[in-house]
């Protein structure tokens, strides 16, 4: 039987972590929900107690990266043969769960990406400047790394035993879906994409303004050029 | 003449400062044994002038003062970027330390539910 995680990264997502919370429960895969509040000012953790996650809760906000990055900890200390990171806005749809599990369930695969560009679809596809981003992210980090992945930012994503235990040992913080791609890629794993349809953000706004993406694609650039030049073994984050 | 004797004079208050820190564990030893050899280097060139300005000939620098300036930067530059360094390892284990204490915490109240349900 595997054991199946779900990790739920949330920050101050009151109103919202419960309906996620739910969503993938009554999904068809049978797995423990984890939701790692990132150091929260509302009462995020609460709700999500409430709907019966286990919660971890952060004493300070260190970013997404970091919060998964604790999912993959948890998951690693227990035993976990499978993890998967969702969204706690209701950007992503549980109902995907089953087919983004399958290839590593199968061993066919370490990391599998739901993908917003591999079938056509009507869902939601982000807007135009994020989309000419993400196509200058698709073609360098495929370019680097030979892969032929088309949605690098999605958040939505499986990871095996394999990737838990690397990831809970580094992960990067700073633009952790693109250039986790590339880390993974770096580390031999072998990456797939399952096409998804998502929804828009219910609430909040998007942390990227059309006139500050110019810049954000260049600390990106810069982030994921970095990264081909660390070294493969990184233990000192493995306290 | 004044303008040596201030050198000397604000070279060695640095020299010691780094030694009463010391003293007063305020600074550990890895972190002071720069400053210390940094400040010691300067009150040794304050008062052995000849020998700063011999080594600024040598090395082709018309004025010694830009010498000065010129060890001065590189001083700092490459302190700043060990600070920077520095900074990252805090960082990363303060990082580690709240991933940490968030799984801890769940434990325990795991176990406290397993003892008293």
């Amino acid at each position: 039987m595997t054991k199946v995680l779900i990790i739920i990264p949330a920050f101050n997502e009151a109103g919202n972590v419960g309906a996620a919370v739910d969503q993938v429960r009554r999904s068809s895969v049978p797995c423990d929900i984890l939701v790692v509040d990132d150091g929260s000012t509302d009462t995020t953790a609460q709700e999500a107690r409430a709907h019966k996650a286990v919660v971890l809760s952060l004493p300070f906000n260190l970013g997404i990266g970091g919060a998964v990055q604790t999912g993959f900890k948890y998951a690693r200390e227990h035993g976990y043969d499978i993890a998967v990171q969702i969204d706690g806005d209701g950007q992503h749809d549980a109902s995907y769960l089953a087919r983004l599990i399958e290839p590593i369930e199968r061993q066919q695969a370490d990391l599998v990406i739901g993908s917003r560009f591999l079938a056509p679809s009507d869902g939601f596809k982000s807007t135009f400047t994020r989309r000419v981003g993400i196509r200058f992210f698709v073609s360098l980090i495929n370019m680097l790394t030979a892969t032929k992945i088309t949605d690098p930012t999605s958040g939505f994503r499986a990871y095996s035993r394999k990737m838990i235990a690397s990831f809970a040992m580094y992960y990067p913080h700073d633009f952790p879906e693109p250039e986790a791609v590339v880390v993974a890629k770096r580390a031999n794993a072998v990456i797939l994409e399952i096409p998804v349809v998502m929804r828009a953000r219910q609430g909040g706004v998007s942390s990227i303004g059309s006139i500050k993406s110019l810049y954000y694609m260049l600390k990106v650039t810069v982030a994921i050029l970095l990264h081909m030049i660390r070294r493969r073994e990184r233990h000192e984050n493995d306290h | 003449m004044t303008i040596r004797l201030l050198a000397i004079l604000i070279s060695s208050v640095i020299f010691l400062y780094v030694l009463d820190l010391v003293r007063r564990r305020k600074l550990t030893f890895k972190y002071a044994l720069a400053w210390l050899f940094v400040s010691a280097a300067a009150v040794i060139s304050a008062i052995f002038h000849k020998l700063l300005f011999a080594v600024a000939a040598w090395l082709g620098f018309e004025l010694p003062s830009n010498f000065i300036f010129f060890s001065l930067m590189c001083v700092f530059v490459v302190l700043s970027l060990l600070l920077t360094v520095f900074l990252c390892q805090q960082n990363e284990r303060n990082n580690c330390m709240a991933q940490k204490i968030s799984i801890l915490e769940s434990s325990i109240a795991d176990l406290k539910k397993k003892i008293s349900p």
